[in-house]
């Protein structure tokens, strides 16, 4: 399980993040006030470890104090050191910090990227280990619920847009997740299975109402495992090679499934993405679709027409690979490899890029493949709840919603064991 | 990696009990100037383990004589404070590694930033 873990993590947390990080853009995530704060308030002479830094965007604040950072993504710590900050490259669930060492710890927008509650305690447990008795650790987390959209589920899989709109809503279309949120069309989830209508699909009148997120099985779920629509033929080294090609069409096959279910969605609707483009899909309803495999590209020709068609759309990550996908068809490619890595190895190295000193341009020849990260959105009370129960020595301080992420300051105590 | 980071990091190599300090072996060292702040070196001596920061200022050829045990009253020698900011601070490995004591696992150090990530098998 853990395993499946690792494997799921490496390919939509750790991979992506290496894969966008020349395009990270410091404006577009800007320091949460609070979090600034909390480091403004922290006694000159202390330590504090930023776990998960990312390019270091706190890591500058307060000069009375020492900062480390570090993260899991070597890119983006690179761009930290040349920031001049102290920065490591470790994992989250092993730090190389020795016991009690930091007076205060922060982990921004981390552990949301952990795929199983075992993990999320074990990280918020490591980081409580390097604090010293009295210090303080911040965590925030994605909130499950939010004002502009609605999570229907807790683990799901967000793409990474590269261009999303400087000026919001102001210019008076409505975002898709608006619509959604605001009319009755809701669709109720009947199961954990989140089934999408197919016949809701098909229709573009309905589409604006398309709620927009990747639905992920929760690996601490054992019964839902064998249903995640990624990697799961890289695990499976036992199975014969007939099998493998099998298993990996019907995956590639999937991913077909999936691109056109999420071309569908912005045929017609004038709309202003979000940040963040969460898209919805419904594994069993891939399966159905490897059926109508042989009638599929022409449809795809059609939705790929109107992908383009529309302007406003910033997905050209999902266009090309759908082209991929469709032209590898073609050739009767077998492989053995997962939609994952099938697409990793057609990626442009990013060192090819020009370099525009700052922000890099996000090419549509340069990813050929959906970036789409895993998280596991937090309920209300969920992540107090973990603190409390799992890990004795932080006590909780306060807890609260920050825009759109749950909050928890907490202090190391010191616990007795007899 | 400045020494006051080092002084911070441990072998977390499964099974390892004895893995701090990590040992340095350094190819590129580089000093730089950075600004001298005596209230911030003085409340930083407490969190230190002194033995290892001057165990590896050795290694770099930077212990400029300053004790193996600290001396009380530390606070107002100004001459003391500034040899522990240029440790602490100013001295940087840019290439090298990280040798666990235990394990002899090294991590390597490229472009001044240490590598602490384990294979899933350590």
């Amino acid at each position: 399980m853990d395993e499946a873990a690792s494997q799921l993590e490496r390919e939509h947390v750790h991979s992506v993040y290496e894969r966008i990080a020349p395009y990270f853009n410091d404006s577009r995530y800007k320091a949460w006030p609070k979090v600034k704060q909390f480091l403004l308030e922290q006694e000159p002479g202390s330590i504090v470890a930023d776990v998960g830094c990312g390019n270091g965007k706190y890591l500058h604040i307060n000069e009375n104090i020492f900062k480390l950072g570090c993260d899991a993504c070597r890119p983006l710590v690179d761009s930290a050191w040349s920031q001049g900050h102290e920065v490591q490259l470790c994992d989250g669930l092993r730090l190389p910090y020795r016991d009690g060492c930091f007076d205060a710890v922060l982990s921004i927008a981390v552990i949301h990227h952990m795929s199983t509650k075992e993990r999320r305690i074990r990280a918020i447990q490591e980081m409580a280990r390097t604090l010293r008795v009295g210090g303080r650790i911040m965590i925030y987390v994605w909130a499950m619920e939010q004002k502009r959209r609605k999570f229907e589920k807790q683990d799901i899989f967000i793409p990474w847009n590269p261009n999303p709109p400087i000026h919001g809503r102001g210019d008076g279309t409505q975002s898709v997740s608006d619509d959604a949120d605001s009319s009755d069309k809701h669709r109720k989830v009947k199961s954990t299975s989140s089934v999408v209508d197919e016949g809701e699909l098909a229709s573009p009148s309905q589409q604006k109402q398309q709620r927009l997120w990747f639905f992920s099985r929760s690996l601490d779920s054992v019964l839902d495992f064998g249903s995640l629509t990624v990697s799961r033929s890289t695990s499976g080294t036992f199975q014969t090679p007939a099998d493998e090609a099998a298993e990996s069409r019907s995956l590639r096959a999937s991913g077909r499934g999936l691109i056109r279910q999420v071309s569908n969605l912005f045929s017609s609707s004038s709309r202003t993405s979000l940040e963040e483009d969460v898209f919805i899909s419904d594994p069993h309803d891939q399966v159905h679709k490897t059926d109508n495999s042989s009638a599929s590209n022409e449809d795809e020709t059609l939705r790929v027409e109107l992908v383009q068609d529309c302007s406003s759309v910033p997905l050209p990550d999902l266009v090309s690979y759908q082209k991929e996908q469709s032209s590898n068809e073609k050739h009767g490619e077998v492989g053995s490899t997962a939609n994952g890595q099938h697409s990793m190895q057609r990626q442009e190295s990013t060192g090819s890029l020009g370099d525009t000193g700052g922000v890099k341009e996000w090419n549509d020849g340069q990813m050929k493949d959906s970036c789409l990260r895993y998280y596991h959105v937090f309920r209300e009370g969920e992540l107090t709840q973990l603190i409390e129960n799992h890990v004795d020595e932080l006590h909780v301080l306060q807890t609260y919603l920050d825009h759109a992420n749950w909050c928890v300051v907490a202090e190391k105590i010191q616990v007795w064991k007899v | 990696m400045k020494l006051l980071t080092h002084n911070m990091l441990t072998s977390h190599v499964k099974g390892v009990t004895k893995g701090y300090p990590l040992n340095i072996k350094a190819t590129e060292v580089k000093v730089s100037e950075v600004d001298f702040n005596p209230q911030f070196v003085t409340r930083m001596i407490p969190k230190l383990e002194w033995g290892p920061l001057i165990q590896a200022a050795e290694v770099l050829g930077h212990s400029q004589d300053l004790p193996s045990t600290l001396i009380p009253n530390y606070e107002n020698d100004e001459d003391f404070l500034r040899k522990v900011h240029r440790i602490l601070l100013e001295v940087e490995v840019i290439e090298g590694s990280l040798q666990c004591p235990e394990s002899g696992r090294e991590f390597p150090i490229s472009k001044g930033v240490p590598n602490m990530l384990l294979n899933e098998d350590e």
